[in-house]
């Protein structure tokens, strides 16, 4: 309609020209790209994808525009390498696998944690850049994962063995599983770390210890196949954050703290209890040999009656970690007192390892009790997850606590994939933990962008702040719409998957069709909470002062953003490239899954005296005269 | 062309479709820098090029068509692999690519998009030349035609939902664009949750496709579509009880005597008809479009009636074979369209909004088009999309020029396309005038006109068309049928809803151009002063209020941008109706043109209604065409007597007379107030009582129920840490004397081992100074009267015997316990085996 405001935009963008000091820049970042064009076949996407990124931002200077270009570049040239074609062309030679890249991998970060504590206290700069420098570090270190055909197997096996006595070993892996929970892991983190190095002033060297040392942990957990090592690493990232909440938290943080500690501690020391029997049993029917191993423990058949509270006792630690209802109470606590570098990682990474540890130690080494509890455990997913989540997050007043409900009614999608155990609905939940940090990470460094300039979480404080945000704006709007699941951004892939699979599977009895219906309806929920909180803080008038003239997101926090907001579309437009290396491992968890239930069907599966299997083929041969079993007779 | 773009590559798709992504992508980055010139070249080479390019793309099928007569041609363009799914019966993996065809019917609509999308493009350059947010719109509009495209040229059901979602979006964005004023930003949210609502539908639908069809794409769904009617039950869905289980126990008067099912055919096809029924805002999903209203105008054009919201009839037009599959959905779609086009006609009657008005027009006539679709005329109900995209977009754009020409003394919303301010602005407003009465002409079904021709073939087909299984003979008996007398409910209720539109079109028609201007006093120009027309071109919108009875400009024509469009689009309403004239004429375009696309779904699936012939059909057209025209007639003729002949004094005595109907349709019918206090407030209540359980109950119960029992054991343990050494000692000696007593007391306690040989060893626990006395046989004496140090007792059972053993341990005190065991040995299996 024909109206107008009146008052001219004071603000009026300067029209787009660059000084030839800018040009001179972008002609070497040619000349690099097409030099860089005789080792890479994509240079021409890459280029263009770093000229367009480069001119996005307005108002910046190539201090801002440099990384976002880098950036987009990165991705270009990620897809271009990624693409199934490509990936066929390249595979006639396998790359060499080095055994030592993971513990390179867990090991930078912590051992730049150590050396933060030799540096100055009041060194800031120096300690930030440590800290970047040495996740940047690890983030190229794990570059060379993206090279290798991931298939069904394990890859950069490295088995050493550490405490004879009781066989535990130095065990990491890598599979289609944790690829991309491990690639996730040293994405986000730089990311989180460079967003906080503005609002974080306060006791800023411990700051940087507890991200790097929590990094090693997450990424140790990840890795981890020996159950001791990955209790330690489960542990080992409990500490760094159950700190950083309650140092660098908001008014309430020791008790949030607390509760996100003893929450946590709670369900994991039953876990190390269920460990310890497990092990036990083993050795009694091994003959004696003690063992940690993920892959000998597997072998472990235990009767029903045992095996109902083994799988309970981890079960119940992962479940807590996801959170599932009725244990999620602790994650709005903890989101909303976390400062915002912490909520983005316990939401981003830290809840996935839940989902992760159900996937990987629950179902791996306990079958039959996960089959027998699936199709209820699925209904809690669907009920007290995807709709209980939506519903308790709409009635929320406080944003933070709002993002953390809508994380419960998200991992409920993850975990009825698990539940639904088809390749289909693996592969969705997988991706579904790579989307959810993704969006929901970006939600929460969005908030606390705002947080940092209006210091109050309350949605009615908020209002019409796409006047004078409209950068802002925008880039809330699109992580919305990735958490809200519209099709080409990455949360649509994985909730389709995990739908469509969990209508076709068979462990859920004949709940599936309901269930699958059911996580459908959580579509129409999910837009009916986030497009609320979208309406209250950005359209309407403006109705507070202060937000009147607050200022547009700044060079470092669009850089943080930045990234984020390409995976959204990367993953939602290119989501063969991300579903490809899960598959085989997807298929090699269902195969595994299936034969162990249709050996042991229910519903008695399986009571007799604790048995041992055969070895199965995907487990990775360790080098000769290592394996735990070698060492011990 | 052919051997350049290759139709099983045909990569000028890629041109179509990346044209108006690039603008929306300029316009929406840079658009603020570059100025409103270089936006609106901007906007206008992306959707003209694409337009372009879609002609291209036409010729191209169209000669491809004629090479392969009768055959279902498509041009193709595989993009790339987006995912595979394998949620399919037989495990099958599904492949989901980013893959665009354009078949017959895809490129009509494509041609619609493009071309009526760049007549309002060039119309909105003008019309929205003085808003701030002149490069956001483009960019929003550029999107939109983006994603009406990949809705439109997607060859799978997934790439189809990517632009669903997509033009969900724009509208969203659109229909807030002025989001600063709060009730357009809320009727944004309700269009976008109405439209989840339907979406929810599709998701469904595509699981239970992957599911039984094993396919996604046209192509296999087409293939694989036999399945959803198998006899057996796996293809049968349960609806109750749910998934097909049992109900037991306290649940038990839940169980059915026998479960409800139905067949996968119809699970589908309701699923996507809710899908349609959300967008393409039918009953019972219809609310937000007329709320949608509150964008701009060329938005309401474009997207709220010429385009969007013609997506669900589309969808059914392309899943046809789907659909009539399930005679009981093609019914209900039948009847969800007869009785919204009534329903809405009726709202239109007396709104005083002009594009309310309009609004619940469009709304009553998707209602035509599903009817049409829904009694299996896919045709005339996709010539009636076509018609209607011109004939209303040519009508809203009337109206937004209207409203622009109101705006000049008028600021505020409202009251600037209130009918009542307006009349007789056929004087200054010629062009706009007689292109809004070509408009109207066809949209009530002026004989000849492009309405005409398209309605009256839905109301014939509505007649003369029944659906029925086209697998009727296998099912044997299971399925649906309709009853005798649904064609001519909805032929009645059509023509009852084509009278209304007559009526109201009427009455909008003449309200707005006859009579006399009621805005403001027009004043001669020659006695204005300079200041008021600089006043006057700026349409400024300022707070102040104008004293509306001082003289002023009259209302003006708008410039050529937006008269261009409306010319073009008027010529088509009127002529657009000879591509598919009907009556039996041999010359059928459109029919011909889109035969291959219908031509499986309707062989057996639409017959003639009561067994008749196709000469019966014939000899109805005429007596049914009365229908029409009669609807035509009464409808103009009141609205002529009571708003021209007696300048609306009946309407107003007729609302008089029944003041509370009135109100009721003034007020639609109160259905968003019906809404709101049974779903919304459900819904709402839930999410409270939800919210409320998770703080109380929750997190009341495990964390802090947990927290206080811990607390209040502390509180007990720390009265006994008092730190009065008192205390201390008399805590020490009741804990000595207790400890003393245990081991002053001998403890009879005994392990049984089967030792073999049916033989038993009791072993009784040792102790310091410990005597034992055994009694094997229970009977009161003990074998021998001392006690001694034998500890252990041999006992021999045969199978099936027990037997008790009394057990009397003594200490050095000479404190005695005693103890009965009992010992049964159970049954020998009798057979090993």
């Amino acid at each position: 309609m024909a109206t107008v405001e009146t008052s001219h935009a004071p603000d009026r963008d300067e029209p787009l020209h660059l000084r030839p000091g800018q040009l001179a820049v972008l002609a070497l970042v040619a000349l690099a790209a097409t030099v860089a064009a005789r080792f890479f076949d994509h240079a021409v996407p890459v280029v263009a994808a770093a000229a367009v990124a480069a001119l996005v931002p307005r108002r910046h200077g190539w201090n801002v525009r440099g990384p976002i270009a880098i950036t987009a570049g990165l991705l270009a040239l990620f897809v271009a390498q990624m693409w199934p074609a490509a990936e066929a062309t390249a595979a006639s030679a396998p790359p060499a696998e080095s055994a030592h890249l993971l513990s390179w991998i867990i090991a930078l970060p912590l051992a730049g944690a150590i050396a933060i504590l030799f540096l100055p206290r009041q060194a800031h700069a120096t300690l930030r850049w440590t800290t970047m420098l040495v996740m940047l570090g690890t983030f190229a270190a794990s570059l060379p994962l993206l090279r290798v055909t991931m298939g069904r197997g394990y890859h950069f096996n490295e088995d050493v063995l550490w405490l004879p006595r009781f066989g535990i070993h130095y065990h990491v892996a890598i599979d289609g599983i944790s690829y991309w929970l491990v690639l996730l892991t040293v994405f986000i983190t730089p990311i989180a770390a460079w967003a906080s190095f503005g609002p974080i002033q306060k006791r800023l060297k411990d700051w940087c210890f507890a991200l790097l040392l929590l990094e090693g942990g997450m990424l140790g957990a990840f890795l981890a196949l020996d159950l001791f090592v990955f209790y330690i690493f489960w542990e080992l990232m409990l500490i760094p954050m159950y700190v950083m909440i309650g140092v660098w938290g908001g008014a309430n943080r020791i008790r949030s703290a607390i509760k996100f500690f003893l929450y946590t501690m709670f369900g994991s020391v039953l876990m190390l209890a269920a460990i310890l029997y497990v092990a036990y049993q083993y050795s009694r029917a091994s003959g004696g040999t003690w063992t940690f191993d993920y892959f000998e423990l597997q072998r472990l058949l235990a009767p029903r009656h045992v095996q109902i509270w083994l799988w309970g006792a981890f079960t119940l630690a992962f479940v807590i970690k996801v959170p599932m209802f009725p244990v999620h109470t602790w994650l709005p606590d903890a989101h909303t007192e976390a400062p915002t570098a912490g909520s983005v990682i316990l939401a981003a990474v830290m809840l996935k390892m839940g989902t992760y540890g159900y996937l990987r130690f629950s179902m791996g080494l306990f079958p039959e009790a996960a089959q027998e509890f699936a199709a209820n455990l699925a209904g809690v997913a669907v009920l007290g997850g995807i709709i209980y989540g939506a519903l308790c997050a709409w009635k929320q007043e406080d944003v933070k606590r709002l993002i953390a409900y809508s994380s419960v009614a998200h991992l409920g999608y993850v975990m009825l994939g698990l539940f639904a155990m088809t390749t289909a609905s693996l592969e969705g939940s997988v991706l579904q933990m790579v989307n959810h940090g993704i969006s929901t990470g970006m939600l929460f460094l969005l908030f606390g962008v705002i947080y940092d300039r209006r210091h109050t979480r309350h949605i009615d404080e908020f209002g019409g702040l796409a006047k004078p945000m409209p950068v802002y704006a925008t880039l809330f709007v699109v992580a919305t719409l990735a958490s809200v699941g519209l099709p080409a951004t990455n949360g649509f892939i994985g909730e389709f998957m995990v739908i469509t699979g969990t209508f076709a599977s068979n462990y859920l009895g004949h709940f599936a069709g309901v269930q699958a219906v059911g996580a459908a309806i959580g579509v129409i929920l999910g837009a009916v909470y986030m497009l609320m909180v979208v309406q209250k803080m950005f359209f309407g008038p403006v109705t507070k002062k202060e937000n009147a003239h607050l200022a547009d997101v700044n060079g470092r926090e669009l850089v943080a953003l930045a990234p984020l907001a390409m995976m959204v579309f990367v993953i939602g437009l290119f989501p063969n490239i991300f579903l490809g290396p899960i598959r085989g491992a997807a298929e090699r968890v269902q195969g595994d899954y299936e034969s162990r239930i249709e050996a042991n069907p229910p519903p008695k599966f399986y009571e007799g005296p604790f048995k041992l299997l055969p070895r199965r083929p995907e487990a990775p041969h360790a080098p000769s005269g290592q394996t735990a079993v070698a060492e011990n007779h | 062309m052919l051997s350049l773009f290759p139709s099983n590559d045909y990569l000028l798709i890629a041109v179509i479709l990346g044209m108006p992504l690039l603008g929306a992508f300029v316009n929406g980055v840079w658009g603020k820098q570059l100025g409103k010139d270089a936006v609106r070249v901007m906007a206008l080479t992306a959707v003209g090029l694409s337009f372009a390019a879609s002609v291209a793309a036409f010729v191209a099928l169209s000669q491809l068509a004629d090479q392969q007569k009768g055959e279902h041609v498509k041009l193709v363009w595989n993009a790339w692999e987006w995912m595979n799914t394998n949620g399919g019966a037989g495990g099958v993996t599904v492949p989901i690519d980013v893959k665009f065809s354009i078949d017959a019917l895809s490129g009509v609509m494509m041609l619609i998009v493009t071309g009526v999308g760049f007549l309002i493009h060039l119309y909105a350059t003008s019309y929205m030349a003085d808003d701030e947010g002149f490069a956001r719109f483009f960019a929003y509009l550029n999107l939109f035609i983006f994603s009406m495209l990949v809705l439109l040229l997607g060859d799978n059901l997934p790439i189809l939902f990517v632009g669903w979602e997509g033009v969900g979006l724009c509208s969203y964005l659109l229909i807030g664009f002025w989001y600063e004023h709060a009730p357009n930003a809320a009727a944004g949210k309700k269009a976008f949750i109405a439209n989840r609502v339907g979406d929810f539908g599709l998701i469904c639908g595509m699981f239970l496709l992957v599911h039984y069809t094993g396919a996604l794409d046209w192509n296999g769904i087409a293939n694989g579509a036999s399945s959803l009617l198998h006899t057996g039950e796996q293809a049968r869905v349960h609806v109750w009880p749910l998934g097909g289980g049992q109900y037991t126990g306290v649940l038990s008067f839940l169980q059915p005597k026998s479960p409800v099912t139905i067949s996968a055919a119809t699970a589908v096809g309701l699923a996507l008809l809710l899908g349609c029924t959300g967008k393409s805002a039918q009953i019972p999903l219809y609310v937000w479009l007329p709320d949608a209203m509150a964008g701009p105008t060329p938005v309401s054009a474009l997207i709220h009636a010429a385009t969007m919201v013609t997506a669900g009839i589309y969808l059914i037009c392309r899943l046809s074979f789907v659909f009539v599959l399930s005679p009981f959905v093609m019914v209900l779609i039948a009847c969800v369209g007869a009785a919204t086009a009534l329903f809405a006609a009726t709202i239109a009657l007396v709104q005083n909004d002009i594009k309310k008005v309009l609004a619940y027009s469009t709304v009553s006539q998707l209602g035509f088009m599903f009817l049409g679709v829904g009694v299996g005329a896919f045709t005339a109900g996709f010539f009636h999309v076509f018609t209607h995209a011109f004939f209303k977009a040519c009508l809203f754009l009337g109206a937004g020029s209207v409203i622009h020409a109101m705006h000049a003394r008028i600021h505020d919303g409202d009251p600037s396309q209130d009918l009542r301010n307006m009349g007789g602005l056929r004087r200054w407003m010629p062009l706009t005038h007689w292109t809004f009465a070509g408009a109207t002409a066809a949209i009530i079904g002026l004989p000849l006109t492009s309405g005409f021709f398209s309605k009256d073939e839905i109301l014939y087909r509505a007649f003369v068309n029944r659906t029925v299984n086209p697998a009727a003979a296998a099912l044997q008996g299971r399925v649906y049928a309709p009853p005798a007398w649904i064609g001519t409910a909805l032929y009645a209720t059509a023509v009852a809803a084509a009278v209304l539109t007559a009526f109201y079109m009427c009455r909008l028609y003449f309200l707005t151009f006859w009579g006399e201007f009621r805005g403001w006093t027009v004043g001669r120009p020659s006695l204005l002063s300079k200041h008021e027309v600089a006043a006057h071109d700026d349409h400024g919108h300022g707070e102040h209020h104008e004293d509306l009875s001082t003289p002023g400009h009259p209302p003006h024509e708008s410039p050529w941008q937006m008269t261009v469009p409306l010319i073009i689009l008027a010529t088509f309403s009127v002529f657009a109706g000879w591509l598919n004239p009907g009556f039996g004429l041999s010359r059928q375009p459109m029919e011909h043109w889109l035969e291959p696309v219908f031509k499986e779904a309707t062989e057996g699936a639409v017959v003639y209604a009561g067994g008749h012939d196709a000469a019966w059909a014939e000899h109805m057209t005429l007596p049914l065409a009365l229908g029409g025209i009669g609807a035509f007639l009464v409808g103009t003729l009141l609205a002529w007597w009571m708003y021209v002949s007696q300048s609306g004094a009946p309407a107003k005595r007729a609302a008089e007379a029944q003041p509370a109907l009135h109100r009721l349709l003034l007020d639609k019918w109160r259905i968003d107030e019906l809404y709101d206090a049974t779903v919304i407030a459900a819904v709402d209540s839930l999410a409270e009582t939800a919210a409320a359980f998770d703080r109380a109950i929750v997190d009341g119960i495990l964390a802090r129920l947990t927290a206080l029992v811990v607390a209040a054991s502390g509180t007990v343990l720390r009265a006994f840490q008092s730190g009065v050494v008192h205390v201390y000692a008399a805590m020490m000696v009741v804990g000595l004397a207790a400890t003393g007593w245990f081991f002053a007391v001998p403890h009879a306690n005994a392990t049984v081992v089967d030792s073999g040989n049916n033989d038993y060893l009791v072993t009784a626990a040792p102790g310091v100074g410990y005597a034992y006395r055994w009694d094997a046989d229970s009977d009161g004496k003990p074998e021998k009267s001392d006690f001694g140090a034998d500890s252990t007792l041999k006992l021999h059972l045969e199978p099936g015997r027990s037997q008790t053993v009394h057990l009397e341990v003594k200490n050095s005190f000479g404190l005695i316990r005693s103890k009965s065991i009992h010992v049964a040995r159970p049954e020998e299996p009798t057979s090993s085996l």
